[in-house]
């Protein structure tokens, strides 16, 4: 969503790149004979998104992480300080909006939560985003650095984790 | 002596024995740091200030490091700047360190500031997932054991600025963790709750209940002004946003405190829980209803009008001595000079400031010293003054000497907490320190060690320290060795309070005044000894002659001018029958429930103005907040009524306060 914040900048960031797959594009995963540049946000915190990671990174010349939560966990790695089974305990049977009744879910097909981690703890980054969110001229500054084959360098006002 | 090295190239000349990260400061070259405090001693702990040094092995931590004669300094190199981004990296990985939920993420925290210095977009370790307790044992502060980096600075603070040592820290290595005491919860602690931790805490790891979440540095106004919750007057500084007072951190510039504040500057005024008077009241039909300003001044002119130059049955006027110099002035020259009332004084009437003014006045010289006396001490003398329970930023002067082998002599009949401190703890029957003295003062001329011989060299003579010893229950060894050690103290000083002014007699202040002449602690161009006052303004009102005991009897109205002071429910009692009563105060009490017509004024934080402080110290405070609306000033009270009394009142307050006792105005 904050790449929004960027506003109309977003429509020079597509003239200079070919845009291949986003999770709102037809195409979900980046093209298997290779994109150069991988963008992930979020942090790893179930099989699945160490999946989306790997593809991510195999797939990926300069795989960047954007973002608190991809970077060094973010806000959601504050479960980490609880027992997984409190979490979920939480989350689905707890919370103001559910009862007793409530069911942890559990099926073959849904995917295994982990602990939570940084992209950097799954695989390699190149380049680190950070911020909660980062601010639209961040993010702008690195899409149009490597969207022009920079590499973006992020200091002084640019830089803020938040 | 100064030594000249070079840093970055730059030829840099300091003094001896000044370290390198403090040269280069000087030279405008920034260091980064973390553990470094310009108010504490170099510890040498987190590493951050390492800089590369000609022909050393290994990188040096300029923060302990001295500075030598040709020494050849890199402050920002390669190598320097892996090993800071190391030291960061450690640091992050020990605790929890997430930014995006701590309250002094952008811009407030040192640890983050750092990290951003030297341009880390990530942690290249993982941290570490042990959650660690936090104690919100303590009123007024939290210790989030997960946001601390160990630097010590709190630990540093409680002992070597305050001398109270409740913050220490426990195991080794990664398991280090800052306890108080012998790791109790904070709250149960020996903690005075100064915060001297807080204002040095470079992390979320000490937060404060009221100011937390509430505004970064960048998002407050900071107004440098006076403490006046006693007569010390510390320097402060009021965190002020959206017109509500947040915080109030020590000023690390002024002379007085240099930073340290106690719990009734730092937290009190801020759980001030008590009900603001925001409109005059006036008594109609026997109840307290809302007035206009109008309304209430000319009711209060119209009953004080026939009252003037009726002294003795006329108006009396009470004022506290927490109002600014210039509140007090025109308050005398308006009930007083203008008035004729023979009954204007303050509300300490007579209290250790009166009785110390009439002998300096008397002696026609200064007979006190200052405060900094007490940093730089090798032997003190309290006398009937607990510094523990109040004017407790001299108290910390005095508690953090000791371990650098100050001595300390506790001569005081009662409770008091410094006791437990004092090398000699001396604590004579009621009503016999006098004696106590004289003997002190006799045997330091017995010894032959007495730099002035007393005037009254004769009546010495029968105070033995065995037959003093008998009266005073204090045994004749220990007068003895104090006596010995008082006279061979090369900075002594004697400290004393209201108690050695029982009944406001002058008698055992004289006896302090003769020992300290005899040990060559008095004289015409010096003071030894220190007297600790009351309210913040109290030397100003002396000044302003407002020190008349209080007498009602037969007045047919009276003012009290009280401003934000808590008046005791005594003289609520003592002013309950007289047939006119107003009252000028900022907040309701039992006294603004009887009084007749009530002024609403502005509370300290509201009003500019100065204060006189033990020392003599003249002291500006400046108005941090703005009042509410139909709140006026203290002063413009006084000049709206002395107006529509046909009265004009001067605003000259300053020449006035050196009138009575010639002090120097520092």
């Amino acid at each position: 969503m904050s790449l929004l914040d960027i506003d109309e900048r977003i429509i020079k960031i597509a003239e200079l790149a070919d845009i291949r797959a986003t999770p709102i594009t037809d195409l979900k995963e980046p093209d298997e004979s290779g994109v150069e540049v991988g963008i992930l946000s979020g942090a790893i915190n179930n099989t699945a998104n160490e999946e989306v990671a790997k593809r991510m990174r195999e797939r990926s010349k300069i795989l960047v992480a954007l973002g608190d939560c991809a970077v060094f966990g973010g806000v959601v790695a504050m479960r980490n300080f609880f027992k997984l089974e409190d979490a979920l305990r939480r989350a689905y049977v707890q919370t103001e909006s559910t009862d007793e009744s409530g069911k942890v879910p559990k099926s073959p097909e849904l995917a295994v939560p982990t602990k939570v981690r940084a992209v950097s703890e799954v695989v390699n980054v190149d380049i680190f985003v950070p911020g909660c969110p980062p601010e639209a001229d961040v993010i702008f500054h690195a899409l149009s650095e490597l969207a022009q084959g920079r590499t973006p360098e992020l200091k002084g006002d640019l830089l803020h984790w938040h | 002596m100064t030594v000249k090295l070079t840093i970055n190239d730059k030829e840099v000349t300091v003094p001896v024995g000044t370290t390198v990260l403090r040269a280069a400061e000087s030279a405008g070259i920034t260091i980064p740091t973390l553990c470094d405090h310009p108010n504490l001693t170099p510890y040498g702990g987190c590493r951050l200030c390492v800089v590369e040094v000609k022909g050393a092995r290994t990188l040096q931590p300029s923060c302990t490091l001295p500075a030598s004669n040709g020494m050849v300094v890199q402050t920002d190199t390669p190598q320097t700047r892996e090993a800071r981004k190391f030291v960061l990296t450690l640091l992050f990985s020990e605790r929890n360190h997430f930014c995006m939920y701590c309250q002094m993420s952008g811009g407030d925290c040192e640890l983050q500031n750092s990290a951003y210095c030297e341009g880390m977009t990530n942690w290249p370790l993982p941290p570490n997932w042990q959650p660690y307790p936090v104690d919100a044992s303590h009123p007024h502060m939290v210790l989030d054991h997960n946001r601390c980096i160990l630097c010590r600075r709190c630990v540093r603070a409680c002992g070597e600025l305050t001398g109270n040592f409740t913050l220490g820290l426990q195991e080794r290595g990664a398991d280090t963790i800052l306890v108080a005491d012998l790791n109790v919860p904070w709250g149960e602690s020996t903690c005075v709750s100064c915060g001297s931790c807080l204002q040095v805490c470079p992390t979320g790891a000490i937060i404060d209940r009221v100011s937390a979440y509430q505004g970064r540095q960048a998002d407050v106004q900071q107004v440098s002004s006076i403490c006046v919750g006693c007569s010390v007057g510390c320097g402060i500084e009021l965190v002020v946003r959206h017109n509500t007072l947040l915080r109030i951190d020590g000023d690390w510039q002024a002379p007085v405190n240099e930073g340290l504040l106690c719990e009734v500057g730092r937290f009190m005024p801020l759980e001030d829980k008590r009900e603001r008077l925001l409109t005059p009241l006036v008594r109609k039909d026997g109840a307290l209803q809302a007035a206009t300003w109008d309304e209430a001044i000319g009711h209060v002119v119209n009953k004080l009008k026939p009252l003037a130059g009726e002294n003795g049955h006329g108006v009396a006027a009470l004022a506290s001595t927490r109002l600014p110099a210039e509140a007090l002035y025109s308050f005398k020259q308006l009930f007083a000079d203008k008035l004729g009332s023979g009954m204007v004084t303050s509300i300490e009437e007579g209290a250790t400031t009166a009785v110390s003014g009439q002998l300096a006045q008397s002696a026609g010289q200064p007979i006190e010293g200052d405060l900094n006396m007490l940093k730089t001490a090798d032997c003190v003398v309290a006398l009937g003054v607990d510094l523990i329970g109040n004017h407790q930023v001299a108290g910390f002067f005095v508690k953090r000497a000791l371990p650098n082998g100050t001595k300390l002599v506790v001569i005081d009949p009662f409770e008091n907490a410094l006791h437990d401190l004092a090398d000699y703890s001396l604590r004579p029957q009621q009503g016999t320190d006098f004696d106590l003295l004289q003997a002190i003062t006799a045997h330091i001329i017995a010894l032959g060690l007495a730099k002035h011989e007393p005037a009254h060299l004769a009546d010495l003579a029968s105070y033995t320290a065995e037959e003093v010893s008998r009266i005073t229950s204090v045994p004749a060894e220990t007068i003895k060795v104090v006596g010995q050690l008082l006279a061979t103290a090369t900075r002594p000083v004697l400290v004393y309070g209201r108690s050695v002014m029982r009944g406001g007699s002058t008698k055992v202040l004289q006896a302090i005044l003769e020992l300290a002449r005899t040990i060559g602690g008095l004289d015409a161009e010096h003071s030894r000894v220190l007297g600790l006052k009351g309210r913040a303004n109290s030397s100003a009102a002396y000044q302003y002659d407002l020190d008349k005991p209080l007498s009602l009897k037969g007045q047919q109205a009276i003012y009290l001018a009280l401003g934000d002071d808590q008046p005791g429910q005594r003289l609520a009692e003592r002013v309950q029958n007289i047939p006119f009563k107003v009252v000028q105060a900022c907040y309701s009490s039992p006294i603004t429930a009887m009084a007749d017509v009530v002024l609403p004024t502005e509370m300290w934080a509201e009003q500019a103005g100065h204060y006189l402080n033990l020392e003599g110290r003249l002291q500006q405070a400046r108005a941090g907040l703005t009042p509410p609306e139909n709140i006026r000033s203290h002063v413009a009270v006084f000049q709206t009524i002395a107006t529509q009394l046909g009265f004009s009142l001067d605003d000259n307050w300053q020449p006035e306060l050196s009138k009575r006792v010639p002090i120097n105005l520092i």
